[in-house]
């Protein structure tokens, strides 16, 4: 499943740069993330991220590696987990590109999601669904904090 | 599976009763084809079990005296496929019913579980919302009494309250000089696409038209846009009018690509499954469109 989103935030794009690097405020804006922490700065990070769609409820517990930095306008990275009372498998490629656009800067964020094991082979639907869900939650939660941060 | 307690209650109160003391790690089980499987392929875990079909009066189902249809959420698909009353009364909902998964699922799983799992590929779902279907939801403290289209707010999640019970279905009879139709479409067990239409014809006018597509996305619904279309035009307007009521229909289903199907794909589905609905309903009336 491959997601791909394209937000434009009102900040400069250091700012920007700077914000995804900052875990405490960027774990804030991952829906259903917690214990969000750095492994190894810059280059390992660790996290949980649960979710609950009616009676299906998954907690992974995910390992991050930064794959590419390219400051400040290109980010790579892997995501993995397995969920152990389920038994699915979660792998997400993200691949994160900021540019100066009118206004502030670009954010195109592209994601390529798979989810194995059961879990994978029930809701489908469901599962995509909720993927373009917590990417846009995620988006615009990245840009309310920016924004916001210039109000305050 | 993981081990559970499994509660047997004799009245709605009681199981709702229940229902507020666990919160979240019990669930109603009604006939279990959907819970039970998916419990046995560990994908959801709860502690306890509230059975609903040791309750006396949710099994079953009788008319009103107004002609509505009243069904006991305990109610097995079978028993709705084969009884006299719906199969008179309401033969699209008997047929629709006898076309459920398969007979061993018919037997057992009840119309008010599946309506509760909020499945998103269920075919009654769509179905008794062209007949403006209404449920009961119960709890310890009252009731109150919801459309059917209401109820869904998401794949698998309902409108219910933690403590909340669906106690009864009610399908109302379609308007004078109405016939109805559904048709799906699919490539695996379930549908990739379902569509019902109602149309109610007045002196060669679509007096009424009622469209609910289901499968498509995350939740049957019906269809205003598209109806808004074909309501108070001829027969040959309606008819005309069904390309673009298609598509209106298509863009508010919501559709997603998955392996039932691409999402541009499930759209078209919808058109030419609308269509068809469209033209048997008017077949079964004796009217056709004037192609």
């Amino acid at each position: 499943m491959k997601i791909e989103r394209e937000v434009t935030i009102g900040a400069p794009r250091a700012r920007v740069w700077d914000f995804l690097w900052d875990v405490p405020r960027l774990a804030a804006c991952i829906p259903g993330a917690s214990d969000v922490r750095a492994v190894e700065d810059g280059k390992r990070y660790a996290a949980v991220v649960a979710d609950k769609v009616g009676p299906f409820r998954v907690k992974f517990p995910l390992e991050i590696v930064v794959l590419e930095s390219q400051p400040p306008d290109h980010l790579r990275a892997r995501a993995g987990g397995r969920d152990t009372m389920v038994d699915g498998l979660v792998k997400v490629d993200l691949d994160l590109a900021l540019a100066d656009a009118e206004g502030g800067t670009a954010l195109r964020l592209a994601a390529d999601i798979a989810v194995l094991g059961k879990l994978g082979t029930l809701g489908h639907s469901v599962i995509v669904r909720r993927g373009n869900d917590i990417v846009d939650r995620f988006t615009t939660a990245v840009r309310r904090a920016l924004e916001n941060e210039d109000a305050a | 599976m993981n081990s559970f307690a499994l509660y047997e209650p004799t009245s709605v109160a009681e199981a709702s009763e229940i229902l507020a003391r666990h919160g979240d790690t019990a669930r109603l089980y009604a006939g279990g084809t959907e819970l039970l499987l998916a419990m046995k392929e560990g994908l959801i875990r709860y502690d306890y079990l509230v059975n609903v079909k040791t309750i006396p009066g949710l099994t079953g189902l009788r008319l009103d005296a107004d002609g509505a249809l009243r069904i006991g959420a305990a109610t097995p698909h079978r028993a709705l496929e084969r009884e006299p009353a719906v199969r008179e009364r309401f033969p699209l909902v008997a047929r629709v019913e006898s076309d459920v998964a398969n007979v061993r699922v018919r037997e057992v799983g009840t119309l008010g579980g599946n309506l509760c799992f909020a499945e998103p590929h269920s075919d009654p779902a769509t179905l008794l919302q062209i007949f403006d279907a209404r449920v009961r939801c119960e709890t310890a403290r009252g009731s109150r009494e919801i459309a059917l289209g209401e109820l869904f707010v998401g794949s698998f999640e309902t409108c219910l309250g933690e403590d909340e019970l669906l106690t009864e279905i009610v399908v109302p009879p379609l308007p004078a000089r109405s016939a109805a139709a559904y048709r799906k479409f699919g490539v695996l067990e379930r549908p990739s696409v379902g569509v019902a239409v109602a149309v109610a014809l007045d002196d060669g006018h679509v007096a009424d038209a009622r469209i609910a597509v289901g499968c498509v996305g995350p939740i049957p619904q019906r269809m205003p846009a598209a109806e808004a279309l074909l309501r108070g035009r001829g027969v040959d307007e309606a008819s005309a009018n069904l390309g673009e009521a298609g598509r209106r229909a298509a863009r508010a289903a919501e559709a997603v690509s998955d392996l039932h199907g691409a999402a541009d794909y499930k759209e078209h589905l919808v058109g030419v499954l609308l269509r068809r609905a469209f033209d048997e309903a008017l077949a079964t009336l004796g009217a056709g469109p004037r192609r």
